[in-house]
Order: structure tokens, then C-alpha cells, then sequence
């Protein structure tokens, strides 16, 4: 082995190689805090394998894009595990480079001559964040689909250009195919190749200038990096990496509905670490909402970039640089604000298991219309909960109506009567896409049919739901159940000027009984 | 800048190992994790299953009768449907057989003939009888047959 090892040496030089790896110098009392680099190398390679790895089962089609992550999250080996720690690693990795930012800036690292290193960091933070960006919208949920399109209407707010660097970003006129195509290979070529060189010109600049170590030099010779710092970054890896497992463990966020770019009433919601962002573009009416979304960002970013050629004392030590401490102070606690405002604010993602009152409706209608009969495992179509319904309810509405058209000979067309049956059936299937029917109790599920059919076209339930009439999601605040079967029953009985129709006629006593007890229930 | 100092030598060692252990620990774990996801894709295995083939009504007692099945293949992440021809034949009785139209030869589609009663292959002149046994021409094996259950006045075959 020896021989060999001498063998190889002679030709490769690996232990020259082995030993300008390990055995630089580092000046003395260098601790803990200079852990944080390492980490973020040990991010990155975990997150560059992972994701390199995911591309086996990835496909970046709209058709295709969501089928293919749940293939990797449900039925690949590990596959939950290994798409939990790519999503997470992308947090962790936020995380770390923000205190390894704010190191060296209490630190004072970027004085001279380290400037050319700040700049590349500098850089380094901006290109995770488009990595971070670009990989939201591959599931190609609900969730990365409506997340894109406020960041891409961010982009256009831009003075100069900002319709320009839109339009390239989206690649066809509206976010679709092209996009995603596009940020796909953003995220998996374009910028992992600027990545690498930046880390590698990064590390480069790191080692001819030597690390800065502590901010007042220390008594005592410089002493090498490995093993003894070696071992501090080691054991600051291995914590965060068994927190990464931990979190991954329980594998990414479950994947919302599929895209539906035809659903205009979902609210976005991004990524947590853009949500200070967005939370600053609630504070500025819509005409100075450029200051908040781009001016400010933009200056906060230069001052930052231009750090150490503003601060240019002697000292490096904090107490003798009171403006860029509390500059950098302020700033962290804006930035910190701003994200757990957004957080505290961030509109409700409703439980993806709750199954939504026209989702249980659509059972009826589904049953009623003999969906099941070739829709089954084994015959002429696909089961529901396996049609892939990542397309809009406008062709499922079709396809219902229709199924001549898509598949011929078909003896029996469904008998839909309305757009609102449809859309209580396509909200079933998106539903049920997304896990099995839990079952509810006889009477629930007849209830919910009728506000199916009747209710929902005026009002909404939990955000699902015309406008016409009043939002009865809290409906039991309001009336006790007798009013609600009044009401119900013959509207203009109880208030003469009231618009909305009487139900007495359509719906059975029973039923409606059953509803006014529903309604009273929603608190 | 100075030759840069070691710990002492029993310390070094045991740093030393704890770097190379913790490394190693966290490479195998990563290892076998991301190898056991390119390895093995899908925990479910492929398998046939019952396919609706038609009703009892649409057959004529021992007539071999074409239908078309469509069969679902689920490939990863993506679902098709093949397209794939079969003949039934009912002893008009409960019970049904199946035979694939797919030629032994070089896998064209064999057509019935109601007056020679056989099956005739329309590229080599393969022929087969009503079993699907070979009769002439260059067809190596019978026509495979495929299994065959009627439930409740429907046909179901295994593909
Ligand atoms: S393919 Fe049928 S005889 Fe050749």
C-alpha cells in the first residue's frame, strides 16, 4: 500500500496537494466564528449532489413537472429524504450565509485587501438567491406557479428595463412551458457552472490573503488548519447536517393542487426567506411600490457592496466602528422584522388535507354521473384520483360535457347539467389527486352537495366561492339555525327587500334543515 | 509568516480522527441514500392486471371475436394506455378464453376467417387454428393465449 501510495505521489503529488489543502496557516485565537465558511461548502456540496440526483426523476414539462415530483416524493426509494434535504439544505444554506455575512462583517474582514473576496461573497449571496428563486417554481404547484408570478411581476416594476428583463425571464408571453423550461436549466447549468467559479475565486482569494482572523491580533505563532480548526468546522458540520436530517427527515412541505394558471383566486404565498420582501410591499401605495420593491432592496445591496470603502478606520474591532455596527444592527433587525411580520401575516395555506365543502359536493356529482364506471382500475380510463389533473377546469368542463370528444364511441355521456356541478366534480378530482376520500358522515356529504349546487355560485366557504352574496365561512356567528331554515326556506318572509332567491320549492325540508344546522355549526 | 505549530501529538491524532470519522460518516450516509435513489426507482413493481375487455352479450358462442383492450402502463411518473388486440371466444356457456392477435412470426396482427375457421397472418401467411395452434407458414409458437375470467356478464382478460 505504502508503495503504492509513494508510487502514485511521485506522479500526482497528491501529498504536496494534501498538505497546501490542510496546512494553512492561521493566525492565532482563530475559533469558532470562523467555522461558518465550511459549513456553507459542506451546504453546498450537499445540496449540489442532492439536487444532481433529483434530476433523474425530474421532468421539466408543465404537463409532466408535477407528476415527476410526486413520483420522487411517493414512490422513489428515499425519495422523500433526499427532496427533503434539497429543500431544506436551500434554508439552511440561506441561513448560514447570512451569519457568515454578519461575521465578517462584526469582524471587519473586508478591510483591505480583502475587498475583491467581500465583492465575490457579495455575489455568491445574490446567486443563491436566484438559485433559490429558479428551484420554487420546478414542482410546478399552485404554490411555485403563483410564488413565479409575483416574482416576475416584482421584476417588472423595474424603471428601466423591467418589462424587458420580465419577458426574458418568462420566455413566452404568460408563465408557462417556456419558463419553465428556462429556469429550469437556469437552476440546474447556468448557475451551478457561475457557482462553482465564484466559490472557487472565493477560496482562491481567501487563501492568498490568509483568513483575517481575529479583530486584534493575539499573542502566539500562527498555527495550521488542520487538524485543530479542521476539527471545529468538522464538528460544527456535523450539527448542522443531523438538523438538516432531521428536517428532511419528514420530507419537503407536501406539493399543493398542480398549477392552474387559470385559477386567479389562489393567494401566493413565497418561500419564507423572500417574505420580508413582500412584506415590504405592503407599506408603499401602489405608485411608490418600485421604491420598496426595487429601489430600496437595490441601495441596501450597494451600501453593503461598498462596506469597505465606507468604513475605513485602523481598527477592526466593533467599539471603533460605531456607525457600521449600528448600520449593519439596524439593517439585520429590518431584515428580521420584515420576514417575521410577513411570517405573522402570511395568508392562511389552509390545512392540504382539509377537504373543502365543493370538494365533497363533487363526490355526489361524480357518483351521480357514473364516473366511476370506466374511470376504474383496469378499464377504459384512468382511475380518478390517477387522471393527472394538471389540466384547466375550462377542458375538464369540456371533456365532461363532452367526452365524445376525447374518447369516441363513448355510449354513455355523463348527464352534467351545470358549469357548477363541473367545477364541484374538477374540485373532487383536484382533491382527490392530492389523497383518498376520508369519507364523511351520509348527511355531511348530502349537505355538502346541495351548497355544491345552490350555494357556492354566490357565496364562498373558505375562500372558495362567488361574491354575490354574503361569505359564509363564519355563517354560525351571525344566526341561530331557525333563522337560516327561514331564510332559506323563503328569503322575503323574513326580509322583504331581500335579493336572494327562495329555496323552499328545490330543496327538500330535511335538507334544508340539514343545512341550517351546517351553517350554524361554521363559527 | 512563521512555520505554523501543532498541537501535541496525542491530540492531534485524536482530532485527526474525528475529522476523518465525521467526514466518512456523513459521506457514507449521503452515499447510501442518494444510492439507493438512483438505484431503485419504484417501490411497486409493474405488474399485469385485470383489464375490461368487453360484456358477454357482444360474443357469439365459439366465434372468435376481435376487441380492442386498452391497457394501462404505468411508466415512473408516466401513465399511457396501450392499445392492444385480443380474440375472444366464449363456449357459450360461463366460460370465456383469450388469445393475443399478435402473430408469433414478426408480430403482425392475425385476422379471423369465419369460413376456413382459422386465424390467417396477413404478412407471411401465418395460420392458426381456432386454439391458436399453428397450422402452416413460418410462425415458430401458437398465438400465446392470455387469461380469461367473466365476472357478472363482463369479460375481464390479464394484460
Ligand atoms: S408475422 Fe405473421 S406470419 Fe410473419
Amino acid at each position: 500500500m505504502r508503495r503504492l501510495f509513494d508510487w502514485l505521489d511521485a506522479r500526482v503529488g497528491f501529498r504536496g496537494g494534501r498538505s497546501v489543502m490542510l496546512d494553512e496557516p492561521l493566525p492565532p485565537g482563530t475559533g469558532w466564528f470562523f467555522t461558518l465558511g465550511s459549513v456553507l461548502l459542506a451546504l453546498l456540496a450537499i445540496q449540489i449532489l442532492t439536487g444532481a440526483f433529483l434530476t433523474l426523476y425530474y421532468a421539466a414539462t408543465p404537463d409532466h413537472a408535477y407528476d415527476s415530483v410526486r413520483f420522487i416524493a411517493e414512490q422513489v426509494t428515499a425519495g422523500r429524504l433526499v427532496r427533503g434535504l434539497h429543500h431544506y439544505g436551500a434554508s439552511f444554506l440561506i441561513v448560514v450565509l447570512a451569519l457568515h455575512l454578519l461575521r465578517v462583517v462584526l469582524f471587519g474582514s473586508y478591510r483591505p485587501p480583502r475587498e475583491v473576496t467581500w465583492l465575490s461573497g457579495i455575489a455568491l449571496l445574490l446567486l443563491v438567491l436566484g438559485f433559490a428563486l429558479t428551484g420554487y417554481l420546478l414542482p410546478w404547484d399552485q404554490r411555485a406557479y403563483w410564488a413565479t408570478v409575483v416574482s416576475i411581476n416584482i421584476g417588472r416594476l423595474a424603471p428601466a428595463g423591467g418589462e424587458f428583463v420580465a419577458s426574458v425571464l418568462r420566455g413566452g408571453a404568460t408563465v408557462g412551458a417556456l419558463t419553465l423550461t428556462r429556469w429550469y436549466a437556469l437552476h440546474v447549468v447556468f448557475l451551478p457552472a457561475l457557482l462553482v467559479l465564484l466559490v472557487v475565486l472565493h477560496l482562491l482569494l481567501m487563501r492568498r490573503q490568509g483568513i483575517s482572523g481575529p479583530v486584534r491580533t493575539r499573542p502566539g505563532d500562527p498555527y495550521p488548519f488542520f487538524p485543530r480548526q479542521a476539527a471545529r468546522d468538522t464538528a460544527v458540520i456535523l450539527l448542522v447536517t443531523v438538523a438538516l436530517g432531521a428536517f428532511a427527515w419528514h420530507g419537503a412541505p407536501a406539493l399543493e393542487a398542480p398549477a392552474d394558471p387559470t385559477d386567479a383566486t389562489y393567494i401566493p404565498r413565497p418561500e419564507w426567506y423572500f417574505l420580508g420582501l413582500f412584506q415590504l410591499l405592503k407599506y408603499f401605495p401602489a405608485r411608490a411600490e418600485v421604491f420598496g420593491a426595487v429601489t430600496l432592496p437595490t441601495i441596501g445591496l450597494l451600501l453593503l457592496a461598498a462596506l469597505p470603502w465606507i468604513d475605513r478606520g485602523r481598527s477592526r474591532a466593533p467599539k471603533d466602528r460605531p456607525i457600521v455596527m449600528a448600520a449593519i444592527v439596524v439593517g439585520a433587525l429590518a431584515v428580521v422584522s420584515l420576514t417575521a411580520l410577513g411570517w405573522r401575516d402570511r395568508p392562511g395555506s389552509g390545512s392540504p388535507t382539509a377537504w373543502p365543502v365543493r370538494a365533497i359536493g363533487g363526490r355526489q356529482v361524480v357518483l351521480r354521473a357514473n364516473c366511476t364506471k370506466c374511470h376504474a382500475e383496469g378499464d377504459v380510463a384512468d382511475p380518478l384520483e390517477a387522471t393527472a389533473i394538471t389540466r384547466s377546469a375550462e377542458w375538464i368542463g369540456g371533456h365532461v360535457s363532452d367526452p365524445e370528444m376525447i374518447a369516441p364511441g363513448l355510449r354513455e355521456p355523463p348527464t352534467l347539467r351545470s358549469d357548477r356541478e363541473i367545477a364541484a366534480m374538477v374540485s373532487y378530482v383536484r382533491q382527490l389527486a392530492r389523497g383518498p376520500y376520508p369519507g364523511f358522515p351520509p348527511q355531511a356529504e348530502q349537505t355538502a352537495g346541495i351548497i355544491a349546487r345552490y350555494c357556492i355560485g354566490c357565496h364562498k366557504f373558505d375562500g372558495d366561492g362567488g361574491t354575490d352574496g354574503p361569505d359564509l365561512t363564519h355563517a354560525g356567528r351571525k344566526h341561530d339555525a331557525d333563522w337560516f331554515r327561514r331564510w332559506i326556506t323563503s328569503p322575503k318572509n323574513v326580509d322583504p327587500k331581500a335579493e336572494m332567491p327562495a329555496f323552499g320549492k328545490r330543496v327538500a325540508p330535511a335538507d334544508i334543515d340539514a343545512l341550517a344546522q351546517y351553517l350554524v355549526a361554521r363559527r | 509568516m512563521s512555520q505554523p505549530v501543532d498541537p501535541a501529538p496525542g491530540r492531534r491524532q485524536i482530532l485527526a480522527a474525528f475529522v476523518t470519522a465525521v467526514t466518512a460518516g456523513i459521506g457514507a450516509s449521503l452515499a447510501a441514500i442518494l444510492g439507493a435513489f438512483a438505484l431503485k426507482p419504484s417501490r411497486a413493481a409493474a405488474s399485469e392486471c385485470w383489464v375490461h375487455a368487453g360484456t358477454l352479450d357482444d360474443l357469439t358462442a365459439n366465434v372468435p371475436v376481435p376487441h380492442v383492450v386498452s391497457v394501462p402502463r404505468v411508466d415512473g411518473w408516466y401513465r399511457e394506455r396501450a392499445r392492444q388486440m385480443v380474440f375472444l371466444v366464449w363456449d357459450g356457456n360461463q366460460q370465456v378464453t383469450a388469445l393475443s392477435a399478435t402473430c408469433s412470426h414478426l408480430g403482425c396482427q392475425v385476422a379471423w376467417n369465419g369460413e376456413t375457421k382459422q386465424f390467417k397472418c396477413p404478412c407471411h401467411g401465418g395460420v392458426y387454428d381456432v386454439s391458436g395452434r399453428v397450422v402452416s407458414g413460418p410462425p415458430p409458437r401458437p398465438l400465446e393465449s392470455v387469461a380469461a375470467q367473466v365476472r357478472g356478464g363482463n369479460v375481464l382478460v390479464k394484460l
